[in-house]
């Protein structure tokens, strides 16, 4: 009897999805536009530290080099909720950086979520470097291009890589929840998101509605990764 | 040949995932059931109960007083569910829980009316407080004193940072409530919505130096760490009324409706007063509920 | 391009890979390296084409120290090639383009090699959809396309088909006696070394033995180390 009403609640769900979508709700559009837009930033900021780094380390080599990485890859799967922290502990009134006043901001989101993703795509973008990397510089330098030109073709062989790393950091930043209800603090308007609203919404019992998000942001998941797909058929 | 056995292997795949699925679906769903199971086994024990309530009981600590001096009694162990009173009423309409302790009279009302619950009795009574930056840039403390219709009317027209619980919790209901009695709807760059918990809401208050309505216990229990104050108190606006309900027990047959029943005689009798109107006095200096059952 | 080798030393891990005392490749040469497995021929191909650094020792181009503009006029062709994730047609392109070759001088040059090579049929095929053979022709096009003065390779014609060995034998002895290429190849085959080759320096546990035209070294060696290898009964170390 429990298990028939949780089924019809995800019907439920699923019709007010396509409602939700259709119904040119301002807050609801105004919830993922904030969502993607955080996240967008987030991508791009850790990106462009991200990916340079993770190729850095992933042809040079350097003292240490064992021991940043495997804590690269702890950073990699750091719980959001601990980043959330430790961005907000930094950024609140009585932290450090509390006088710029970015707590409860979508600044303060786009930080947590940069702090969260950027060892990932350096992880991912290192992984692909180490193992073609060296190959691609002595290649470079065999052909006679110059250390530009070799930066240029690393960059321009490693793209797959390069954007599935993105692609996966996008994915880890928009479906994130821990960290952007610490720091941004699901202010409605402000900084309310599509996953903090889930939680919001499961805590209100409105589970109907909660679903109908959830298919909204793994619709948009699907979009992502069919690109993905697709660019990692053409190259 | 060849590929048509790679087919048959994809495909027992494919069909060992969607098992793995079904059974990972299925399993929260009968969970509550479970639970229920085990209670039955060990009844002479007294077995178990599932209670749904609100944030204010558990994080006040209230519940952690109560319920070891109820098993002491009874026997009976409570697992609480602690979430909004908006969830904590569709946890009972789905009979997941077996008694509600929960405060919003009249949708508890309208819970019973609709046949969820048996009946519904007043339990105790905690108050709201509106609270505030100590600096209290409004100087509401001065210009309101007791009266909260003021207090929200002046903080409207100054537009003064305001947190809302904005998550249909019975502190929220309360908070809509006050702003209806002045005619104001609240929205606006100054009204915060933040669908959030007591103390997370408290907290970002304090954070941003902004206003909120909250109930006492849940303040009381966070004053150390914070730099706000009560701005506001005693007002008869403020109170607010706890009820019990024992879920309907036609809802499913895992409902513990001796345990339900023996919980609501308990916190009703004298004894089970006399521990709420104890509860909090060594800490705070006062009790944070007020027990006011009517037996 | 004269290159000439001095005292040259590799230490891996404090175990000397490699002394050279001297050794001279004149320009215009076509030199075979043949030694067992583990002899250094890789390493010493790889430090001479500056992939690898020596521990310690000089090697001289033209009689000039290596300064990093004679990278342009030199390459190297690995065993494995790595072709770049694109078409064949942009691999061959590719060396064109980084020294700012105009669009039609590109054209020209690629598809002059493409008809040479008789790849010209798979020029706009991806680089991994192409067989070993075609892989290691498409490499060894890229190689040749941007005329280098010092052509290395490294066992270029390991495990491919003979249809394929024999065009890029060819090429390799057309770019040696028409554009004056000096060519160094790794080899373990002491066929293609008599057919390719005019001189052959013979390597063992790093050094090298004896060295002269091929003739000689294949036929009359003078060490008795040599003469085992070339009657094939030296052929892992």
């Amino acid at each position: 009897m429990i298990g028939v009403n949780q089924v019809s609640q995800m019907w439920l769900g699923l019709k007010q999805a396509l409602n939700l979508l259709f119904s040119l709700d301002q807050e609801v559009y105004k919830i993922i536009m904030l969502s993607l837009s955080v996240s967008l930033t987030a991508t791009f900021i850790s990106s462009i530290i991200g990916a340079p780094l993770g190729i850095f380390i992933g042809i040079k080599n350097f003292p240490f080099k064992r021991i940043l990485v495997r804590l690269l890859y702890t950073m990699m799967s750091i719980p959001p909720v601990i980043a959330g922290l430790v961005v907000f502990l930094i950024i609140s009134r009585k932290g450090p950086f509390g006088y710029l006043g970015l707590v409860y901001t979508p600044a303060a989101m786009i930080i947590a979520q940069s702090c969260l993703i950027t060892p990932i795509i350096m992880g991912i973008v290192y992984n692909g470097t180490k193992e073609r990397g060296s190959l691609i510089k002595a290649l470079g330098k065999t052909l006679g291009a110059s250390s530009g030109q070799a930066m240029l073709l690393l960059i321009r062989e490693l793209r797959t890589n390069i954007l599935s790393a993105v692609v996966t950091g996008y994915g880890r930043a928009v479906s994130e929840v821990g960290a952007v209800m610490i720091v941004g603090g699901n202010i409605k308007g402000h900084t309310r998101v599509m996953t903090t609203t889930i939680a919001m919404l499961q805590s209100m019992g409105d589970y109907s509605t909660a679903i109908a998000i959830g298919i909204v942001l793994l619709g948009i998941s699907f979009l992502i990764n069919s690109i993905l797909y697709h660019f990692q058929q053409g190259a | 040949m060849k590929s048509w056995r790679r087919k048959g292997r994809v495909l027992t795949l494919v069909a060992v995932f969607v098992v793995i699925a079904v059974i990972g679906c299925t399993k929260p769903a009968v969970a509550p059931g479970h639970l229920a199971e085990q209670e039955k086994s060990g009844k002479e024990a007294g077995g178990s109960l599932i209670m749904a309530t609100t944030t204010s009981t558990e994080n006040s600590g209230l519940l952690t007083f109560l319920l070891p001096k109820f098993k002491e009694d009874t026997g009976i162990d409570v697992k609480v569910v602690a979430v909004g009173t908006g969830q904590a009423l569709k946890l009972g309409e789905d009979g997941e829980a077996d008694v509600l302790l929960v405060h919003a009279k009249s949708a508890e009302e309208d819970f019973v009316k609709a046949g969820h619950g048996l009946e519904r009795f007043d339990v105790m009574y905690n108050d709201f407080v509106l609270i505030g930056p100590e600096e209290d840039p409004l100087q509401i403390k001065e210009l309101a004193g007791r009266d909260i219709a003021a207090a929200f009317q002046r903080i409207y027209e100054e537009k003064g940072k305001f947190l809302s619980r904005g998550d249909d919790s019975g502190t929220h209901k309360a908070e809509l409530k006050l702003w209806k009695e002045i005619n104001v709807e609240p929205a606006g760059d100054w009204y915060f919505s933040v669908g959030r918990g007591m103390g997370e809401v408290i907290q970002m208050s304090d954070e941003v130096r902004g206003y909120s309505l909250s109930d006492r216990a849940t303040y009381l229990s966070m004053r150390d760490k914070l730099d706000l104050d009560i701005l506001v108190e005693g007002d008869s606006k403020l109170f607010n009324q706890y009820g019990v309900i024992a879920v309907n027990p036609n809802k499913n047959d895992k409902i513990n409706k001796e345990g339900a029943q023996a919980f609501i005689e308990w916190i009703l009798s004298e004894k089970g007063q006399n521990l709420i109107a104890e509860f909090g006095k060594v800490q705070y200096g006062q009790s944070l509920f007020i027990p006011n059952a009517n037996k | 391009m004269n290159v000439l080798l001095r005292n040259i030393v590799k230490v891996y891990e404090q175990f000397p890979a490699l002394e050279i005392e001297e050794w001279s490749i004149k320009s215009g040469a076509l030199w075979g390296l043949i030694g067992p497995n583990g002899a250094g021929k890789s390493t010493l191909s790889k430090i001479i084409g500056r992939l690898e650094a020596a521990t310690a020792g000089e090697i001289s181009y033209d009689g000039n120290p290596y300064t990093t503009q004679l990278q342009k006029e030199m390459t190297v062709v690995f065993q494995k090639p790595y072709l770049l994730r694109t078409t064949v047609w942009e691999n061959i392109a590719y060396p064109l383009k980084i020294r700012g070759y105009g669009t039609k001088e590109i054209k020209n040059a690629v598809e002059d090699i493409l008809y040479q090579m008789e790849i010209g049929p798979i020029m706009h095929q991806k680089s991994w959809t192409l067989s070993g053979g075609e892989a290691q022709k498409v490499a060894l096009a890229r190689a040749l396309v941007f005329k280098p003065r010092l052509l290395i390779l490294d066992e270029p014609t390991a495990n491919i088909d003979p249809a394929a060995v024999a065009v890029m034998e060819k090429m390799i002895r057309r770019a040696n006696e028409e554009a004056q290429i000096t060519v160094l190849m790794v080899t373990h085959s002491l066929q293609q070394a008599k057919r390719l080759c005019k001189e052959v320096a013979f390597m063992h546990r790093g050094k090298i033995v004896e060295a002269g035209p091929t003739e000689q070294i294949l036929y009359h060696p003078s060490s008795a180390l040599t003469k085992k290898f070339v009657q094939g009964e030296l052929l892992i170390d």
